[in-house]
């Protein structure tokens, strides 16, 4: 079943006054099934950005549908856009986006205590994910205390604890180690064999080759895309980097 | 580098910052401006042709030193604002190949050109404001009002002067600021993650034990006096809560409403709260500052203008006519009608018409309070201090016949008897005792007495007693002068009358009146008779005197009370720019966690309202609070009407508060441009 389709994508971005049109996205088509994992790849410009603020309904497309889940986001307002975000989506972020005014455990918490969860819940939910992703230790702690993987694990605990449809991760390996970035791309793989739905935005051929798909994206269009099959992530990652070569030298690969 | 980059670089600093440099160059003008207005009045040749001119001359410099001293801390207060705010951009120079020298350079031009503003408009608006400061002030005073525009050249130098010497000294800070500042910290310092606030038990107790202290001191003194002293104490101790409370107290609060799981998990609380920590640890101090600040606006305008207000009736208190003679007399047996009949015609003689007129003897005797009655204790009646507040009280006597004739009554009385007033406490015995020796029957309590006019500060409590006749009034005073074995009672006789003579008149007829009194007490070598003093006091010179004391009293307050309304708006300004800067962020990302921005609105909404109502609030308790010391005080001063200051507090509360709502409103609206803007980018 696919949880999420996309068609005809397009996006205009008009200056100020007018007088420049630049087309983000071109025709973008692709749907995600549901338990897959996705990642999407680009040169910086290709749209990338753009496509997942789409996704995350921040931005409107200039036409083309978005259903996730049988619900069209391109027609949602402002108002409803945050609540069905915080039902229906969790985010890992570059940077982490954790507020630092709350301890961890907060931060994890606040989309449920937005969504007016109790307490008891909310820690009932908490224990085991944070049991998962090692930060049941650290739950105390405020961001500036504990080091970048932690940060993303945390980010990760936030963006899995309301149980969303989709998990929407913009390069978030970006800012990390490579020892963090191995230990959260393995994290990634266990959530999603647990059966979290992934779209992960990424440069990183690495983290790529984690993912059962790979999309890329070239000048605002859907340009390629790789499945795992039975292939190892080393293979993976051969094909990855062949592609990016192909992309790079502009070779048709269609 | 060239020369000329140093000044570009200067320019384009202020005009990309101009959201806080404007702030600050206004407040430096506004500053300058007020400070302007009180040394050219305080110069200004027409005051010195004024009546009273001089009370003018030695309350204006007051204020101006008032101004330069909070100018002074006030500027330096925005001048660091200014400078951590910059910090990053000082950084980037730094990383791009400036050494501190060059940062330097940029900030002398920077320094330079806003002193330069800010004097030149501030000096601008103060000499175009002059005018209708120096028309309100004649306004207040009730003088004539000449519309001739006139430069203080004196005020001018004096002005330039003062505030040079602060955006020198605000120079000198800068430079070392950025001087002793790290590179890398300078670009880092906004970055850095911070420490979550602790809430220092230890710090808020001490700071809501002072406040009760305060609290308590300021509503149990009794006597005016110790009032004053206790003032200045409990204000310091005031401002010393304040900000323990603010800064402190606040985040103890807080930490206390995380600690309840069921209260703080809310949608509603849970950003609120979380953030409101950091809120207060970064702003207790500036919001502590408004507070204070309020406060002082509050006191000194309700204080000022009631005292103004409440002007007439001090008037009649002190003068319950037109003229006022009264003769006192520590011989009583000496004083006699015939003497009274020589003081007459001396009045007559000067042929003034009178409308209206009262003539009465009258006795007065201190002593102690008993219980029902006085005694004498020399010990206690010499006691001045304010263990004996309370304990002294003045018994005057006055006969039965110009009781009734003043009260139009018919009031009778045999002999050992007395009707009875007292104004402080009633009074409940049947007999009133004078000393061991005396013993009134108490035949009838009076409800009410005529207006007597006293024309110094009364600190005893008073008892009217009316008996028999003047005979009876001298006994009295004769033997309790002989009981305590020292003069503590006298005689009076009190003349008092109307006249229809223009007001500048009755000043120079009083003078008049004096001098031919005056013969009656001087012997032929011209020395005054010791047995007697005497006093002619006419309404139109004490109106003159009070116009001239509450009138400049009020005008200063004023004055001082714009400056720090306008110091308490530019932190409330400062204080919303620079969390809407550390804002911007923070709402990025709730709503891309999943808040509506009608929900974010609502949630910061509650943070500011609430972060900016509660120096509003504690502005009122602490009003509240001072009330009855600022009442004892103003009694000093001749302010006895309590439910007019009151009105007049309620009054400036009211009209303060909807002052600050509308600030609120207006830099709640710059700080919402500035979360909003970035959420686009």
């Amino acid at each position: 079943m696919a949880i999420l389709e996309v068609s005809s994508l397009k996006k205009i971005y008009t200056t100020r006054f007018g007088s420049n049109q630049v087309e983000a996205l071109k025709n973008v088509n692709f749907t995600v099934e549901q338990g897959e994992y996705v990642a999407i790849m680009g040169e910086s410009g290709s749209g990338k950005t753009t496509l997942l603020n789409i996704l995350a309904a921040l931005d409107k497309p200039t036409a083309g549908k978005v259903i996730l889940d049988g619900q069209d986001l391109t027609g949602i307002n402002q108002a409803k856009a945050a609540a069905f975000r915080r039902d229906n989506l969790g985010f890992v972020f570059q940077e982490f986006n954790l507020l630092d005014t709350f301890t961890l455990e907060d931060n994890i918490y606040l989309p449920l205590v937005l969504a007016g969860k109790s307490y008891g819940e909310m820690a009932s939910r908490l224990q085991p994910i944070a049991a998962q992703l090692g930060i049941a230790e650290l739950l105390k702690k405020y961001p500036y205390e504990v080091s970048g993987g932690q940060k993303q694990r945390a980010a990760v605990a936030r963006a899995i604890i309301t149980h969303p449809k989709l998990v929407l991760a913009d390069e978030p390996t970006g800012a990390l180690d490579s020892k963090a970035t191995d230990e959260l791309l393995r994290l990634f793989r266990d959530i999603n064999e647990n059966g979290e739905t992934i779209l992960m935005v990424t440069h990183s051929v690495k983290a790529a080759s984690q993912a059962k798909r790979v999309l890329f994206i070239k000048d605002g269009e859907v340009f390629h895309q790789i499945y795992r099959g039975g292939a190892t992530s080393e293979q993976l990652y051969q094909k990855i980097s062949d592609t990016l070569t192909m992309l790079a030298t502009g070779g048709d690969g269609r | 580098m060239k020369k000329g980059v140093y000044l570009k670089l200067a320019v384009d600093g202020i005009r990309k910052n101009r959201r806080l440099y404007l702030p600050y160059m206004l407040t430096g003008a506004v500053m300058m401006m007020m400070f302007y207005i009180l040394a050219f009045l305080a110069t200004s040749p027409v005051l010195s042709h004024m009546r009273g001119g001089t009370t003018l001359k030695t309350i204006l410099p007051l204020g101006t030193n008032v101004i330069a001293v909070f100018s002074l801390l006030f500027l330096f207060y925005s001048q660091s604002f200014l400078i951590r705010q910059r910090n990053k951009e000082f950084g980037l120079y730094h990383v791009l190949g400036m050494d501190k020298w060059n940062i330097c350079r940029i900030l002398f031009w920077e320094n330079l050109l806003v002193a330069a503003c800010s004097m030149i408009s501030g000096i601008a608006l103060g000499i175009a404001f002059s005018k209708m400061a120096e028309v309100s002030l004649f306004r207040i005073l009730q003088e004539e009002i000449n519309y001739n525009l006139s430069v203080g050249v004196g005020a001018l130098i004096e002005t330039i002067r003062i505030f040079g010497l602060i955006y020198l000294l605000l120079f000198v800070y800068a430079q070392v600021r950025v001087y002793c500042a790290n590179a890398l910290a300078l670009l880092l310092s906004v970055n850095t993650g911070e420490r979550p606030p602790k809430g220092n038990w230890f710090f808020a107790l001490v700071g809501a034990i002072v406040l009760g202290w305060a609290y308590y001191l300021a509503v149990t003194i009794q006597h005016p006096l110790q009032a004053l002293l206790t003032f200045f104490i409990a204000v310091i101790m005031v401002i010393i809560a304040t900000y323990l409370l603010f800064i402190t107290g606040s985040v103890v609060f807080c930490r206390m409403l995380q600690k309840n799981k069921k209260y703080y998990y809310k949608p509603n609380h849970f950003v609120s709260v979380s953030s409101m920590v950091y809120r207060m640890k970064r702003n207790g101090a500036g919001l502590a500052s408004i507070c204070i600040l309020s406060t002082m606006v509050l006191v000194t305008l309700s204080s000022t203008a009631s005292l103004y207000l409440g002007m007439e009736d001090s008037i009649n208190d002190v003068c319950p006519y037109d003229i006022n003679v009264e003769i006192t007399s520590y011989e009583p047996t000496v004083f006699r009608e015939d003497t009274f009949a020589a003081y007459r015609r001396v009045i007559a003689n000067t042929g003034v018409a009178e409308t209206a007129h009262r003539e009465y003897p009258m006795g007065e005797i201190l002593g102690v309070v008993g219980d029902s009655g006085i005694f004498f204790d020399m010990n206690v009646l010499h006691d001045f201090s304010p263990n004996a507040y309370g304990k002294h009280i003045n018994v005057r006597l006055l006969p039965l016949a110009d009781y009734n004739r003043i009260m139009n009554a018919d009031e009778r009385l045999e002999a050992g008897e007395c009707l009875l007033f007292s104004k402080e406490k009633p009074y409940l015995d049947d007999t009133f005792a004078i000393g061991n020796g005396r013993m009134l029957q108490v035949k009838k309590i009076l409800p009410s007495f005529f207006a007597e006019g006293r024309s110094t500060i009364e600190l005893e409590g008073s008892i009217y007693l009316v008996v028999q006749d003047l005979d009876t009034v001298r006994d009295l005073v004769v033997s309790a002068n002989e009981e305590a074995g020292n003069s503590i009672g006298n005689l009076i006789w009190k003349y008092g009358f109307d006249t229809d003579m223009p007001e500048k008149e009755q000043i120079a007829f009083s003078r008049k009146l004096r001098d031919s009194v005056r013969t009656f007490f001087y012997d032929a070598d011209d020395n005054l008779i010791t047995n007697y003093s005497y006093g002619i006091n006419s309404k139109a010179a004490n109106r003159e005197d009070f116009l001239n004391v509450y009138g400049s009293l009020l005008f200063v307050g004023v004055v001082l009370s714009s400056v720090f309304i306008f110091a308490a708006v530019l932190i409330i300004y400062y204080k919303q720019i620079s969390e809407g800067y550390e804002d911007q962020s923070r709402f990025e990302i709730m709503q891309k966690v999943g808040m509506t921005g009608k929900d974010i609105r609502k949630s910061i909404n509650s943070q500011i309202l609430t972060v900016f109502f509660l120096p509003l609030a504690f502005a009122g308790l602490h009003l509240a609070f001072a009330f009855p010391l600022v009442f004892r005080i103003l009694q000093l001063m001749k302010l006895q009407n309590m439910a007019l200051l009151a009105m007049v507090t309620f009054c400036c509360f009211l009209v303060f508060g909807v002052f600050y709502a509308v600030v609120y409103k207006l830099t709640a609206g710059v700080y919402y441009r500035i979360v909003s803007s970035m959420q686009k980018a």
